[in-house]
């Protein structure tokens, strides 16, 4: 293609690349973004000691960071910080019981009821209008992005500051800081107030330690999500697309695939946070821990988005009272958080259903543990426990990703009826790359840790020029990817 | 500023530098047999937004590759016409060219039928699971368009890319290459047999193909086979008189295109291997 390099033409791109695009975030893997870091990093560094000016620099890139996601919504981001700044200074400063729960009720109220409203009001309306048997034209609502993190994250401060486990900030700029904070912003982690505060008031400069560690992590996320998630992606769309078009064993890649193409997408965007997080000095803890090597629901809910499921647990499951009323009362709990956190990651009943089998599956190795835990730990068991949880964990995704009920069963009977092994080499054969892939991903979770902490040190103590060299060949990788795509339909093959 | 940001600063900066430089070649950068895709830095900055649809208006004026005199006379009243514009019906014998993905499975042996009641002469070329991308990265139409001189042709692709995400941007160029190869040879493009609603697939192709070019199956009913994709034969038939009623009635270059009476008939067809 011939470009015409024309400065109106470039100054009219460079204007609309800035504005916001519905549907088009700034991602953390785009050049855009690569850009923006380039001009953000030397102004962050040059003000990192005047703290307030810092702080002010880093709100207005971080609102930029809303703008360019959400559009104007980024003033509804500024107005819960301030609603919820203000209401937890006054459960501070009550010593009336009643009034400190009514502030803590009115703050839980606006923050949920926000989210509530942009989230699930089309499918209240919707569920509404088929009991009535009439059609429902879904309203005009756009979601703001991110918008599920920072409830969650500004729920968590009003939440600890009423139970006395934190004390809240005096500076508005303080807390508007810690809730837009734009490594967290659009994709978590649902950093908490009582571990970043502390950061933020020490406001140490990163280390050689942070910066580069920060980079790997950072690289390492890009893999995840810009190269494999998005490549796995392309042939779990098209098989979900058209499950009755596909064989058992295409099925069954498909279901695989969205298993790893999901996991690399979620903790592919935290690692590039926990990065940009640490590069600039911040520790946002650690979100995905290799969740796919559980050898029980239970673990892989302490593997698997920690900082999500640490707080669906903290402010949900441990206030409806825990393991502390009983069994019956306990299974009533669990089930009553995943459905919570299943209807929080999307409002369709198939993200209830996915809730609601995890929620049965916990309360189900809860019941049977004492049982189990009598059974020897040989590899078999072990080998065992990890494969029925990997089954699991797969099939509930299937509900997951389906866009309805229907897709979803289509896509779990298509796997068991039209199974046939012979279909295998064939597609082997012809998704070569993306069965590699697969499989890479798969044993990297595998890998001890140390390995992977060795990997880190050596980049982080290699020469400039290697990194250099490391940073060029996994953004070139992502421009092969992108760009290339996995063969759609080869049932004529068959 | 501590020394190791300065440092991060820098491999940014450098490799920042190395890719937007690269960018400069959109096409990739050729070493040996294999090209090795550029990043999008200058196609951003430097291509205007109206790109796409001003360069199908310079396809129409210049005519690329080497089109008969035939070609061009038949061609001529369709140069740069208004929106809505339609050529009078031509009722000459036609030589078409029908290429696409395995839907011609079932398209293709209809509109034989047609060509034969109609007296034009037909080759179909079936490119399974073929895209935009897979024929807009080669010259294979242009070979085609070479070798049986077609003065009409039909394309039938999409159905494969009705699921990929964010498409102007993964296909907009293949699609124009497309273009540009049957440049000013009267076509017709038929959109995809949706089952489940793309992700713009036909948006792109609505607003790429010339005025009166595209026919949009989305919305129409369709029996399935076994596979859930692909339109019965019967229903794919119908889908073709459809089309063949389109082309007469609506199309910017009707053709003599009446009802056969033979269900299907026989033509030359050319089977090309899915592209790994």
């Amino acid at each position: 293609m011939n470009l015409n390099y024309d400065l109106t033409t470039l100054w009219h791109n460079v204007l609309a690349q800035l504005s916001y695009t519905p549907g088009e975030p700034l991602m953390f893997s785009s050049g855009l973004f690569w850009v923006l870091a380039i001009l953000f990093l030397p102004l962050y560094a040059l003000l990192k000691r005047r703290r307030t000016q810092m702080m002010l620099f880093v709100v207005a890139f971080s609102l930029f960071f809303f703008y360019k996601s959400s559009g104007w919504y980024f003033l509804l981001l500024v107005t819960t910080a301030l609603i919820d700044w203000w209401l937890a200074r006054q459960i501070h400063g009550t010593e009336s019981t009643r009034k400190r729960k009514m502030l803590l009720i009115t703050s839980l109220v606006l923050s949920a009821g926000t989210l509530l409203a942009f989230k699930y009001t089309n499918f209240a309306l919707s569920n509404l209008y088929a009991l009535v048997g009439s059609n429902f034209q879904p309203l005009d609502i756009v979601l703001p992005i991110g918008i599920s993190f920072y409830t969650f994250r500004t729920i968590s401060y009003v939440v600890d500051v009423y139970k006395g486990k934190l004390t809240p900030t005096d500076s508005f700029l303080d807390y508007l800081f810690f809730l837009s904070f734009f490594p967290c912003l659009v994709a978590g982690p649902i950093v908490r107030a009582t571990e970043f505060m502390p950061q933020l008031r020490e406001n140490k400069p990163a280390s050689r330690e942070m910066v580069y560690g920060g980079l790997w992590m950072f690289l390492i996320g890009v893999l995840k999500k810009a190269v494999v998630a998005d490549y796995i992606a392309q042939y779990v769309n098209i098989a979900y697309g058209n499950p009755t078009g596909y064989s058992g064993v295409e099925l069954l890649m498909a279901i695989l695939g969205y298993t790893m193409q999901i996991y690399c997408d979620f903790s592919g965007y935290s690692d590039m946070a926990i990065g940009l997080g640490s590069v600039m000095g911040f520790d946002l803890g650690v979100n995905f821990d290799l969740p796919y090597r559980s050898r029980s629901v239970t673990e892989f809910w302490r593997r698997w988005h920690m900082s999500l499921s640490f707080w669906l647990r903290d402010y949900i499951y441990i206030p409806l009272g825990g393991n502390r009323k009983g069994k019956f009362r306990q299974y009533c709990n669990l089930m009553a958080t995943m459905l919570i956190g299943g209807l929080w990651h999307g409002a369709a009943w198939t993200f209830i259903f996915w809730g609601a089998g995890h929620g049965a599956a916990l309360c189900l190795h809860k019941a049977l543990l004492p049982g189990l835990k009598k059974i020897p730990d040989t590899a078999v068991i072990k080998f065992l426990a990890w494969l029925i949880t990997f089954v699991v964990v797969s099939l509930l995704w299937v509900f997951f990703r389906a866009d309805s009920f229907t897709t979803a069963w289509q896509v779990i009977s298509g796997t068991v009826t039209r199974f046939d092994p012979a279909y295998f080499p064939v597609f082997a054969s012809v998704r070569s790359t993306w069965c590699i892939m697969m499989a890479l991903t798969f044993a990297l979770h595998f890998v001890p840790k140390r390995v992977m902490e060795d990997l880190k040190n050596i980049f982080i103590d290699s020469f400039w020029i290697f990194k250099l060299i490391i940073f060029i060949a996994v953004v070139q990788l992502v421009i092969h990817f992108s760009a290339a795509d996995v063969q759609p339909f080869i049932y004529a093959q068959f | 500023m501590n020394k190791p940001l300065l440092g991060l600063l820098a491999i940014l900066t450098i490799a920042l530098a190395v890719f937007a430089g690269l960018s400069v070649n959109t096409d990739g950068i050729d070493v040996g047999s294999t090209t090795i895709k550029t990043a999008s830095f200058a196609e951003a900055l430097f291509t205007p937004v109206q790109a796409a649809t001003d360069k199908r208006v310079n396809t129409r004026k210049q005519p690329t590759g080497k089109a008969t005199g035939k070609q061009q006379t038949a061609t001529a009243p369709a140069l740069a016409h208004p929106k809505g514009w339609r050529a009078p019906m031509d009722t000459t014998s036609k030589t078409i060219l029908f290429i696409g993905d395995s839907m011609l499975e079932g398209l293709g042996p209809r509109l034989a039928a047609y060509a034969k009641h109609n007296g034009h002469t037909l080759v179909n070329v079936i490119w399974y699971s073929s895209t935009t991308e897979v024929w807009g990265r080669t010259t294979k139409l242009k070979e085609f368009i070479n070798q049986h001189k077609p003065n009409y042709i039909f394309v039938c692709l999409g159905a494969n890319e009705l699921f990929v995400s964010d498409i102007k941007k993964k296909r907009q160029r293949y699609l124009d290459n497309m273009l540009s190869q049957i440049g000013n040879i009267p076509y017709v493009w038929i959109g995809p047999p949706n089952w489940k609603p793309d992700t713009g697939i036909n948006d792109m192709l609505q607003e790429s193909c010339a005025d009166g070019s595209f026919f949009l199956s989305n919305g129409q009913h369709f029996d399935r086979a076994k596979d859930g994709a692909h339109p019965t034969r019967t229903s794919a038939a119908a889908w073709c008189d459809r089309v063949c009623k389109w082309v007469m009635t609506t199309g910017a270059h009707p053709i003599k295109l009446n009802v056969p009476k033979e269900a299907k008939a026989r033509c030359r067809t050319i089977v090309l291997q899915p592209a790994k």
